[in-house]
């Protein structure tokens, strides 16, 4: 329930800052970095084994443990990387995350996690959207050279994988010249390539699997904890451990360079390696058995959340990104058409712009690099920015042709009888323009429907990222994906309905 | 009877092309003017510089106290007008209706919509009263029971008439017509004509286009016969139309009266 009212409560945030930016974007540059440290409301799961009482509370105890802490700490971490981070009954879980609310209670100050995809981990870090990663950081000096890292609190040694029926991978060296799926920013990925492996970049380690078991790699380095994990999950893993890397590798949290958190950080790991909390939460996740789950079950489990992570995040994105991106794109059309230089000459510049700048590439310049500029924008909020921008870009070609389609006729019809260039475009034009436009505007809406599950990758907890969340630890792609599938169908099924209302509405006034 | 328009050396060219070379005529108030001419004669072009829907490279028109002098506007690119020009030029639009071949109805308006819109929107006068007003307009050409059928409902005829109707809500001093009846069937020709011929006699200033050479010899106080941009010959219609004089007029007429 927390979680869904903070989902809530971030939407309404985002709906606040974009009014303000329809007042006038200066306020919310200020609004945005005066905001308290909430991030991603909807992709934050805040700590409900925190210690009871005020954060303030605990940071005002004598002599602070926490000194040099934040007393809200924002962790952040994948969520799809089973045994570390993980969703298990809706909530979020795995070594790492266990470990960080024990080392929270330690330290006396309160975890908040943000998850957020593993190559976006470090762009989130630097743009002070997280101030800790804890996930399986791996430490090696380039690392060591960008941030602050704690000492290590786990240490384990990476594993190569191949298909079931492979029998040319026997060791590391093997890989040279081979596919290998891999994290592209993490240091598995160093790892193959330092054995002249071809890296095939992957957003998770499940997918790294998957791939492998389709064939469209041929090896996956990855962390020999995260891996046992995966094969105890399985009834028929369908690959195989082969080798070892020589080296044991040191897990590490990272902060940003110059933080001042080390000192209490690497206190608190020593904490809990002396008193039996490292050990008893490594036998937990690293010899435990995950049971198989059918897909039965596994259906049953994230109907909802899935359901409703449609409903209060893809629609409303959807829904409220058309309507501004509509209204933004009847002025730039309007403009597109003036016969005023400065005018048109802006607005089509603008169209170019919008038209030409994924969509994706824009929600990441948008949230991960506003930041740099204190601009620091909410998920949720980002993502309504950069599809409403997308949106208005082509629908107000949309729009520019319906206008110019209607016929020069009218326009002097309505000059004949006094009419003026807005009550004619308002009252006769537009009305008429409206027909033309409906269709093809109504294949941006759908468009976008769809699109919004690109904001994923901006942390924001849409349909499809739910789906991702649920899918990481069972390694069922196909019902999970599936289900996805249906539910963004079903949605297209509904608004082409209305689109159907909608153009018979608009047509009434023609046999 | 005082003088309504005065046209004055009007010119315009569509790059090589001459359409309108120093054409110059006047229309007294009160009366009813009809241009003849074949195709591409530049009838349309003169009677659309009447009230500014085209725009000649030079001369000046006259319609009641709105004057243009064509030499002192300038559109700029994507036909760009100042805005002291174009304020000039809107007085002028000002000062007629005009009814289009094509009658340019709105189509997503019924036909008392059509008639009342400038009247509400321009005039502003109380929707309820323009209406009552629009009926009254709607009845005078015949389609007062068809006041809230869209234009699609109607014929071509009615179509036209509603047209008529919407040129005359505004009681323009002058209401131009171009080609009025030449979009229409044959057997349409014949209600859209009674209608411009009893606001003839109701006393409208009218200029109208048209190929309609018997309406014209009916109604005209004066003919304009042009070709090539230029006035060929005027007069009344018993000069131009009965008796005339240019050996173009004579060939045309021959071909409009007896085509085969």
């Amino acid at each position: 329930m927390q979680v869904i009212t903070s989902r809530v409560a971030g939407m309404a945030a985002a709906l606040v800052l974009l009014a303000t930016t329809l007042l006038g974007l200066a306020p919310v540059a200020a609004a945005a970095s005066s905001a308290p440290t909430a991030p991603a409301g909807s992709a934050s799961t805040p700590d409900t084994s925190a210690p009871t009482g005020s954060p303030s509370a605990a940071s005002a105890a004598p002599s602070g443990p926490a000194a040099g802490l934040p007393k809200v700490l924002r962790v952040g971490t994948e969520g799809v990387y089973p045994p570390f981070s993980y969703h298990a009954g809706g909530q979020l879980t795995g070594f790492d995350v266990e470990y960080m609310k024990a080392l929270g209670r330690a330290l006396g100050i309160q975890v908040q996690f943000v998850e957020v995809p593993w190559d976006s981990m470090f762009a989130a870090l630097t743009s002070g959207r997280i101030d800790l990663v804890a996930n399986e950081v791996t430490k090696n000096p380039k690392r060591e050279a960008l941030y602050d890292l704690s000492s290590p609190y786990v240490d384990t040694t990476g594993v190569v994988v191949v298909a079931q029926d492979n029998s040319t991978i026997r060791s590391l060296k093997d890989i040279r010249g081979k596919r290998a799926g891999q994290n592209l920013t993490s240091n598995w990925a160093d790892v193959a390539r330092a054995n002249g492996a071809q890296i095939i970049g992957v957003d998770s380690m499940d997918k790294a699997i998957q791939n492998l078991r389709q064939g469209s790699v041929d090896v996956v380095v990855n962390d020999k904890l995260a891996v046992r994990n995966f094969m105890a999950s399985q009834t028929d893993p369908g690959v195989k451990i082969v080798a070892e890397t020589s080296d044991r590798s040191e897990s590490v949290l990272a902060a940003r360079k110059g933080s001042g958190y080390l000192p209490a950080l690497n206190r608190g790991i020593a904490e809990l390696k002396s008193d039996g909390t490292t050990t008893r939460l490594y036998d937990k996740y690293f010899t435990a058995k995950e049971k198989p789950v059918t897909d039965w079950q596994l259906i049953k489990d994230n109907a909802w959340p899935m359901a409703w992570a449609a409903i209060t995040v893809s629609i409303p994105l959807t829904l409220i990104s058309f309507a501004l991106g509509l209204l933004i794109a009847l002025g730039v059309a309007v403009a597109r058409l003036s016969t005023n230089p400065a005018l048109f000459a802006p607005a089509r510049f603008f169209i170019s712009l919008m038209r030409g700048i994924p969509v994706l590439v824009l929600l990441l310049l948008i949230y991960f690099g506003l930041p740099q500029f204190g601009w620091k924008l909410a998920p949720f909020t980002a993502a309504v920015i950069g599809f409403t921008l997308n949106v208005s870009g082509y629908a107000a070609e949309t729009i520019r042709s319906a206008i110019s389609s209607v016929p020069r006729g009218q326009w002097e019809a309505a000059r004949t009888i006094g009419m003026g260039y807005r009550s004619t475009l308002g009252r006769i034009v537009l009305p008429q323009a409206a027909r033309t436009a409906v269709p093809p505007l109504s294949n941006i809406l759908i468009d976008l429907l769809k699109s919004t599950s690109l904001a994923s990758s901006i942390l924001v907890v849409e349909l499809l990222r739910q789906a991702q969340i649920a899918a990481a630890p069972t390694f069922k792609f196909f019902t999970l994906y599936g289900l996805a599938a249906i539910y963004y169908w079903l949605i297209c099924v509904v608004l082409s309905f209305v689109q159907h209302r909608v153009e018979r509405r608009v047509s009434r006034f023609v046999a | 009877m005082s003088e309504l328009v005065r046209v004055e050396r009007l010119k315009k060219s569509f790059g090589e092309h001459t359409v309108l070379q120093d054409v110059s005529f006047a229309v007294p108030e009160g009366s009813v003017t009809v241009i003849l001419g074949p195709s591409g004669s530049g009838k349309t072009t003169l009677l659309r510089s009447l009230n500014g829907l085209e725009l000649p490279d030079a001369g000046t028109v006259r319609v009641s106290d709105a004057t243009v002098d064509f030499a002192d506007v300038h559109p700029g690119r994507r036909g760009r007008l100042p805005r002291p020009q174009r304020q000039t030029v809107d007085r002028l639009t000002a000062q007629s209706g005009m009814v289009f071949q094509a009658h340019n109805l709105f189509p997503h308006r019924t036909a008392i919509e059509n008639v009342i819109e400038g009247p509400v929107v321009v005039q502003r006068i109380p929707r309820e009263e323009a209406r009552s007003q629009g009926v009254e307009l709607l009845a005078k050409v015949g389609l007062a029971e068809h006041a809230d059928k869209f234009p699609y409902q109607l014929s071509g005829g009615q179509q036209q008439r509603v047209g008529i109707a919407r040129a005359l809500a505004l009681k323009p001093k002058l209401v131009l017509f171009d080609e009025p009846t030449s979009a229409l069937d044959p057997e349409l020709v014949g209600e859209v004509l009674r209608v411009i011929r009893d606001l003839a006699t109701e006393g409208w200033t009218m200029v109208i286009v048209t190929h309609e050479v018997k309406f014209a010899a009916q109604v005209a106080d004066q003919v304009l016969f042009i070709d090539g941009g230029v006035v060929v010959e005027h007069g009344t219609p018993g000069e131009v139309i009965s008796h005339p004089q240019n050996a173009r007029t004579q060939d045309f007429l021959r071909r409009i009266l007896e085509p085969i």
